[in-house]
């Protein structure tokens, strides 16, 4: 029963919050039932980790790999509730546009991103995951602008097509397991598709294909160059805490999905074919999004393209695999997401105040705006991987699997893009924090919702940049444990 | 053999020129109109198709599946289709940038492929050739159409037969996923159609036309 706690919360909720016209109180129902949904989840993630999997009925399960990233959404959903409850305060009473249709969207997006980790079944995952698109498609457009538009638009149709690829590859999947004699019911369940790995083995071919069509549909959701042309203006047009849900959390739960399929694969055809695909879409996504970073001119298209950059570097730790590999992705997609909602959050502070999030534009910001500049320091050196941050422990792990299994041109690239990235973060930052500010905007400070939301993402970099909890690294292990 | 036995037979045998006959006839359809009453009868001969399998399979469940197609896909869509025309008053042509010669080229093109690429995986999945190039080269008939029409229409319409090429590839190789999963399936189509007609209106009232490819203003 407890697995269906975290999944009936947000449908109501988001029921519920639709009948409150008054925008205040819209946006204290929301944080509400954020907190208890929270702790739904805070109790299947302990659940998990005290007692071991859990499953419910024949299409929902939760183990190791599902509580890790459920407790990556709980935090990250609730610093986005925390911000978006004063991001919203200019918002109007438009049709469409009104805190509680945002609130209310949120919360089928997350109720979908949420189904995705908790799905025992393939075909389910498949129609979750194509969920997450239908439900943020509308909050990609929410601001009805030409830009908001063409990106809702674009959004739409390129994940939809993409993520049609991988139902093909759900399908020849099945269709292979119904082959190597699984009984059509359960052929698409995870747990006996891995039991049944080895079997698959009769038709290499079929698994493989399979693969194939997996990686490119899921990775257009996570954005893997070349499928990555929604992701920029997607990111940019949202509204801001839906720019961090999507970098932080929906890019997390597609390549889930791509670790579940990857496992299965390993194990029937052999880690070879799927790893050598991972590598080739995580160092191709590196690159192109390490070098685009260096052009951008609009702030939250550069947080953008470094989200692709770090979905490259967490597929580059998939693809080595091996335990510190592993260990590393895993600890990356934590670490990331915290990291870049912090960026967002500075971002959309920054447009709040000046109006405008084009880099040329941003001027001085540091005398004008002292907190949130301490933000992007603190973002943007996390971002570029520097010590004593948290993203350096787990880029340095990926490093040294890297290093371990002589992958020298893999590592060499992996160098290269970083330090690319790190004079690209540089140059765009100095402009911005740096000179002389514009005369018409006065000083401002955090409103206290802000506040909050800003000082726990920069504590929880700062923080596991130190030391990696204990139980936290239990949880990662037990994460790993269920991939290898 | 009854009469319904020998109808099985048929649909089951001839199904697959049909299907090639619509991807024709829609790469030389000139208005949305005309392309979206090819969908139509594209779905209701992979209707019948869904109802002979589970004729002569015996598997109650896809009777279920097929009274969906019919439904959904045969009935329903092009209806909301022709209401969308209607209420957007678009500009009937499908505005190719393709001319039809070249598109009948491109098909033809497409249904060689299909073959030539079905052909290696035939024996593997123990399934004639005719209705698994049939699916393939519907998925790559709907990817041609998203490409080469300007009208955002006309893209919804390209995912949908690329999306009928995957249910029958699904159908013809396992006849069809579990029931649970294929009903999710026709939910998400239903969502995603609904979110892509609201979508078409938004872009029809902030840029007062709807031609996707001029829809380029974010870049870089």
């Amino acid at each position: 029963m407890l697995l269906l706690l975290p999944l009936t919360i947000p449908v109501f909720g988001a029921g519920l919050i639709l009948a409150f016209h008054n925008p205040r109180a819209a946006t204290r129902t929301a944080l509400v039932l954020g907190g208890v949904e929270i702790a739904a989840l805070g109790a299947v993630v302990w659940q998990v980790h005290a007692h071991g999997e859990l499953q419910q009925g024949r299409y929902l399960r939760a183990d190791g790999l599902s509580a890790f990233f459920l407790m990556g959404i709980a935090i990250v959903s609730g610093l986005v509730l925390i911000y978006a409850s004063g991001y919203l305060r200019h918002m109007g009473e438009g049709r469409f546009s009104s805190p509680r249709w945002f609130y209310a969207l949120v919360f089928l997006f997350l109720f979908t991103m949420i189904s995705v980790c908790l799905s025992a079944n393939l075909g389910l995952l498949w129609i979750m995951m194509e969920g997450t698109t239908l439900a943020s498609a509308l909050l990609v457009g929410f601001y009805n602008t030409e830009g908001a538009v063409e990106a809702g638009w674009k959004y739409l149709i390129v994940c939809t097509v993409g993520i049609a690829f991988a139902l093909f590859g759900t399908i020849v999947l099945y269709l292979a397991a119904v082959k190597a004699g699984i009984h059509p019911a359960s052929a698409l369940d995870w747990v006996s598709l891995m039991d049944a790995a080895p079997r698959l083995r009769l038709d290499p071919h079929l698994v493989k294909l399979a693969f194939v069509f997996v990686i490119v549909g899921y990775g257009t959701k996570i954005g893997f160059v070349p499928m990555h042309s929604w992701l920029p203006d997607a990111h940019a047009e949202a509204p801001t805490p839906i720019s961090a849900l999507l970098s932080a959390v929906l890019l997390n739960c597609a390549m889930y999905a791509l670790m579940r399929y990857d496992a299965i694969v390993s194990r029937s055809v052999g880690p070879a074919f799927p790893h050598v695909l991972l590598l080739i879409f995580g160092v191709m996504s590196m690159v192109v999004a390490g070098l685009l970073i260096l052009v951008q001119r609009n702030l939250k298209r550069l947080m953008a393209y470094s989200s692709i950059e770090h979905m490259g570097i967490i597929a580059i730790g998939l693809g080595l695999g091996g335990p510190l590999g592993l260990f590393g992705a895993l600890l990356h997609v934590f670490n990331h997401s915290v990291a870049k909602s912090l960026l967002f959050f500075s971002a959309g502070n920054v447009r709040h105040n000046l109006g405008t999030l084009r880099i040329d534009e941003i001027q001085g910001i540091s005398r004008t705006m002292p907190q949130t500049t301490a933000a992007l320091l603190v973002g943007g050196l996390a971002i570029v991987g520097l010590p004593p941050f948290s993203l350096f422990i787990s880029e340095f792990a990926i490093l040294s699997e890297a290093f371990a299994q002589a992958r020298y041109l893999v590592v060499t690239l992996f160098l290269m893009v970083l330090s690319v990235v790190f004079g690209g973060f540089a140059f765009h930052f100095f402009r911005m924090l740096g000179g002389e500010p514009d005369r018409r905007h006065e000083n401002s400070k955090l409103i206290p919702s802000e506040f909050i939301a800003m000082g726990m993402a920069a504590l929880c970099v700062l923080f596991f940049g130190a030391r990696i909890p204990h139980a936290f690294s239990l949880l990662l292990r037990e994460a790993v444990a269920v991939l290898r | 053999m009854g009469l319904v036995g020998i109808a099985t037979e048929k649909i089951l045998s001839s199904f697959s020129v049909f299907l090639f006959l619509t991807i024709l006839l829609l790469a030389v359809a000139r208005r949305i109109s005309t392309s979206v009453l090819l969908f139509g009868l594209q779905s209701a001969i992979i209707a019948a198709e869904v109802f002979a399998t589970a004729f002569q399979e015996k598997l109650p469940e896809v009777y279920i599946v097929g009274a969906l197609v019919f439904l959904i896909k045969v009935v329903g869509i092009p209806r909301a289709f022709f209401l969308l025309v209607k209420r957007l008053k678009t500009v009937r042509d499908v505005k190719a940038s393709t001319t039809p010669t070249q598109s009948v080229f491109i098909a033809a093109a497409i249904i060689y492929l299909s073959y030539a690429a079905v052909h290696s995986y035939g024996g593997a999945v123990h399934v004639p050739d005719d209705p698994l190039a049939a699916a393939v080269s519907l998925i790559l008939t709907g990817a041609f159409l998203m490409v080469s029409r300007k009208k955002a229409l006309m893209q919804m319409l390209g995912l949908l037969v690329l999306e009928n090429g995957i249910f029958l590839a699904a159908l013809i190789t396992t006849f069809g996923m579990p029931l649970v999963i294929e009903i999710g399936i026709f939910f998400d189509i239903l969502m995603g159609l609904l979110l892509m007609g609201i979508f078409t209106f938004r872009i029809s009232d902030t840029f007062e036309h709807l031609d996707v490819s001029k829809l380029r203003r974010l870049r870089g």
